[in-house]
């Protein structure tokens, strides 16, 4: 399962979307948005197609590299308020090591190659959020 | 030869739109479009670093030479943030 939606993520229809009768562990990761000073939300710009096709080659990736089982990624676009998922990973394996490394490992390509971005949307200022 | 170019975030911002349609001589590289925009919208320049550049939804080299159609898209650096 590999989404970009403007709706909120149902964490339990992406974690079943993993499950498997040969996988012994389900490691799911969630970013949420964080209550920083002024920022009631954040903005997500996506450009769609390319991060629909980084998204997918990025699973694919993640199986190869970890031999993982199953691998979905469900992110958000627009506007997310303070306390939501802006992102669901999801990653299934034979044994919880590989899942642990495979779904940090994929989170951290998502920060660095989909394009996605986000603003700070507070009570009357937006700007990029800082690293 | 007729191509799109797709902007994004702060570039979007700059330019104020997030389409163009750019018509340009056949051979003509990446790069060199890349020139061109900055030509036409000068508030770019400043803005490039960490600039990627993509046809048709992958990332390229600057020597990539454009064909009719393509779509280009110029991409400012993505999120990242702290581990």
């Amino acid at each position: 399962m590999i989404e970009i939606q403007r709706t909120r993520i149902d964490v339990e229809a992406v974690v079943d979307s993993v499950r498997r009768n040969d996988a012994g562990a389900i490691v799911v990761f969630l970013g949420t948005v964080r209550a920083d000073p002024d920022v009631r939300a954040l903005d997500y710009e996506v450009y769609q197609s390319m991060a629909v096709r980084t998204l997918t080659e990025l699973a694919t990736r993640a199986r190869e590299k970890f031999g993982i089982l199953e691998l979905s990624i469900v992110h958000r676009a627009g506007r997310v308020p303070v306390g939501e998922d802006s992102v669901v990973i999801a990653c299934a394996a034979a044994h919880r090591s590989e899942a642990f490394a495979a779904c940090s490992w994929v989170m951290d390509e998502v920060k660095q190659i989909v394009p996605i971005w986000k603003t700070e949307a507070g009570p009357a200022k937006r700007r990029a959020r800082r690293p | 030869m007729q191509i799109q170019v797709r902007l994004f975030a702060t570039y979007r911002e700059i330019v104020g739109e997030g389409q163009l349609a750019w018509t340009l001589r056949d051979g003509t590289t990446v790069r060199q479009l890349l020139e061109a925009v900055l030509a036409e919208y000068p508030r770019l320049l400043g803005h490039e670093k960490g600039m990627l550049l993509a046809v048709n939804h992958e990332v390229v080299r600057p020597d990539v030479v454009l064909r009719e159609g393509d779509e280009v898209a110029l991409l400012p650096p993505v999120s990242g943030g702290r581990r």
